[in-house]
């Protein structure tokens, strides 16, 4: 390798993404990650061990605002929207993702122009109107142009009295990505998918973060540089059979220094894998599934504080 | 031979549900009384069911079928305006059907209609929203060239169209009939991608020539016959060996739209496909039955 490839990478300041080909809906990051359950509480307590603190109350709904940082989770336990996905048994799932974009209705109508699956939504009266379309195994994809000058929170949600409604990230953590898990030999329709309808495109394989390194790694584009996020696709082993379920499996954080913030979220109460094939290192960790199903991977990133 | 090995030497061949008369029940019992383990469903098995189609998915699923594909999907691509927003909702519809049977294989056939452009690229670009449409529920969709279809009426042409959409979960389906009397070359088969091959669709006609497209429609409705009853019987051994040539591996349907069959009693009918179906299966395909009671190591 020469020394002009050696240097390149140091010669000038990161650019941020601005063509419009390389992010065609304006993607701007997540916004929220929501989670249906019909157990509030107990998936809010596993939130907590994570560092999030409930800040706000849907208007109208059972549905709950968990947040620290910039990260935010919404806990809906409407039992409307427990019908809407495949749940097994329980168990909560990641319902929906809320991608932040420049313009909402101008990403959607782009995504719907183009084989995105408009969900019709509803809401009651004074409520947002968030556009949606169909996502992995029954979840949802948002779309949220407000979050500059006032967020959607300020409309749907009324704080909890008394919580600070701006918790910081214990440990620095926030948003790294996301994990789903697909059918077998569907990695290539999703990265079609995902790169048609988002613009996002796929990581070499030599070029993996944390822990996990299994499957096909995307990168969504963003207009800030910090705001871009990741998606892992990962097919059932070879032998698994016909383990063709999809769904979003957990959520990525990106913390500065993994072994700080296991330690800070063991002293919550958090529980972490220790095994020969997936422990606690400086590249990453992984949480024990909580409920059957809740799992968040910690993974080493500088990232924003 | 013992009934399990022709049900194994027929399993990549299946029935298709149009070549019945009579309630959806009576067809899949007389498939699989016949030794089929797959069945080609179309849309209308489930609209014109008389309990619903909830109640035609369940008879599906219960009847240990494997549903081949759905079909079928017709003159979805080159549209515009409302008019392509309207297809668009009859194919939503159309996936949502076949995900509840649990079809992995969507049917789409070339347009036939004067509204819709014959640009190569526009049909690519609409059919790649509908593969992407398809992807949620894990649905591929299969790409047939109708011997009568406006822009596209033969398999070379919808292959360049599939390549044009370049989508993974779009490809082609091939059908005997249509490649036959559209008297396409078939050594344009050799240069098909194997594994983008989503369905093959076998059936023979009784006449030599079907010239034009008004003969061809006649001939398609009613008078296709299963492989091996027609007088194409050189040309479709040939399509069958190229195509396993080339390394396909996926299933063939007989796509028989028979206007005397749909009078006969379902029994024979179905007795007619087998015959066909072993007849490629061991004269054809040569395909190696595994002796009854073998014990078989894994390697």
């Amino acid at each position: 390798m020469s020394d002009f490839l050696l240097a390149s990478q140091n010669r000038e300041p990161l650019q941020e993404s601005f063509s419009d080909d390389a992010n065609p809906l304006s993607l701007d990051g997540v916004e929220f990650i929501e989670y249906v359950t019909a157990a509030p509480q107990a998936l809010g307590h596993v939130l907590e061990m994570m560092g999030f603190r409930p800040v706000a109350r849907h208007r109208s709904r059972e549905v709950l605002l968990y947040r620290q940082g910039g990260l935010n989770i919404v806990v809906n336990a409407h039992p409307a929207a427990a019908g809407r996905a495949s749940l097994a048994d329980d168990s909560p799932i990641i319902s929906a993702v809320a991608l932040r974009v420049r313009n909402a209705r101008d990403a959607y109508h782009r995504v719907i122009d183009r084989g995105g699956w408009e969900v019709p939504t509803h809401p009651e009266a004074m409520e947002l109107n968030i556009p949606a379309i169909h996502g992995a195994g029954g979840s949802r994809i948002y779309f949220v142009d407000r979050y500059r000058e006032f967020s959607i929170y300020d409309v749907d949600f009324v704080p909890i009295p008394g919580v600070d409604p701006l918790p910081p990230a214990l440990q620095g953590v926030h948003f790294f990505g996301i994990v789903q898990y697909i059918g077998p030999g569907r990695t290539f329709d999703w990265v079609e998918f995902y790169r048609e309808l988002f613009g996002t495109e796929v990581i070499p394989d030599e070029q993996r973060f944390g822990i996990m390194p299994k499957g096909k790694l995307l990168r969504a584009p963003a207009l800030q540089a910090a705001n871009t996020f990741m998606l892992q696709l990962i097919e059932p082993p070879l032998d698994a059979g016909l383990m063709g379920r999809e769904y979003l499996q957990r959520i990525g954080l990106g913390v500065p220094d993994v072994l700080a913030a296991v330690e800070a979220m063991r002293t919550l109460g958090m529980e972490f894998v220790e095994m020969p094939a997936a422990h606690t290192e400086r590249r990453g960790a992984i949480t024990k599934a909580y409920l059957g199903s809740v799992v968040f991977e910690l993974v080493h990133s500088e990232g924003r504080a | 031979m013992q009934r399990r090995s022709m049900e194994q030497a027929i399993a990549p061949f299946g029935m298709d549900t149009i070549t019945l008369a009579g309630p959806l029940e009576a067809k899949l019992d007389a498939i699989q009384n016949a030794g089929f383990s797959q069945v080609m469903l179309k849309a209308n098995d489930l609209a014109g069911h008389p309990q619903g189609w909830q109640a035609a998915v369940k008879a599906i699923r219960s009847s240990g079928l494997r549903g081949t594909g759905f079909q079928v999907l017709r003159d979805f691509e080159g549209l515009s305006g409302h008019l392509h927003q309207y297809k668009v909702d009859i194919a939503k519809t159309m996936l949502e059907m076949c995900a509840a049977l649990g079809c992995e294989v969507m049917l789409a056939c070339s347009s036939t209609s004067t509204h819709a452009t014959a640009d190569l690229d526009a049909i690519a670009r609409d059919l790649r929203k509908l593969a992407m449409l398809a992807v949620p529920f894990g649905i591929r969709v299969a790409y047939e060239a109708l011997s009568w279809g406006r822009a596209v009426n033969e398999y070379t042409t919808a292959w360049d169209v599939v390549c044009r959409a370049d989508c993974p979960n779009l490809g082609l389906g091939l059908d005997s009939y249509h490649v036959l009397a559209a008297n396409s070359a078939l050594d344009a088969i050799d240069e098909l991608e194997p594994s983008r091959i989503f369905l093959v669709q076998l059936s023979d006609f009784m006449w030599q020539e079907t010239r034009t497209f008004e003969e061809r429609i006649a001939t398609a409705r009613t008078y296709r016959v299963f492989p091996g009853e027609g007088v194409h019987t050189q040309q479709l051994v040939e399509i069958v060996l190229k195509l396993d040539a080339l390394g396909y591996a996926g299933d063939y349907s007989f796509e028989v739209f028979n206007d005397d069959y749909v009078q006969l009693p379902l029994p024979m009918v179905a007795e007619r496909a087998r015959v066909s179906a072993l007849w490629l299966a061991e004269d054809v395909l040569r395909r190696a039955a595994p002796l009854p009671n073998q014990l078989r190591l894994r390697r």
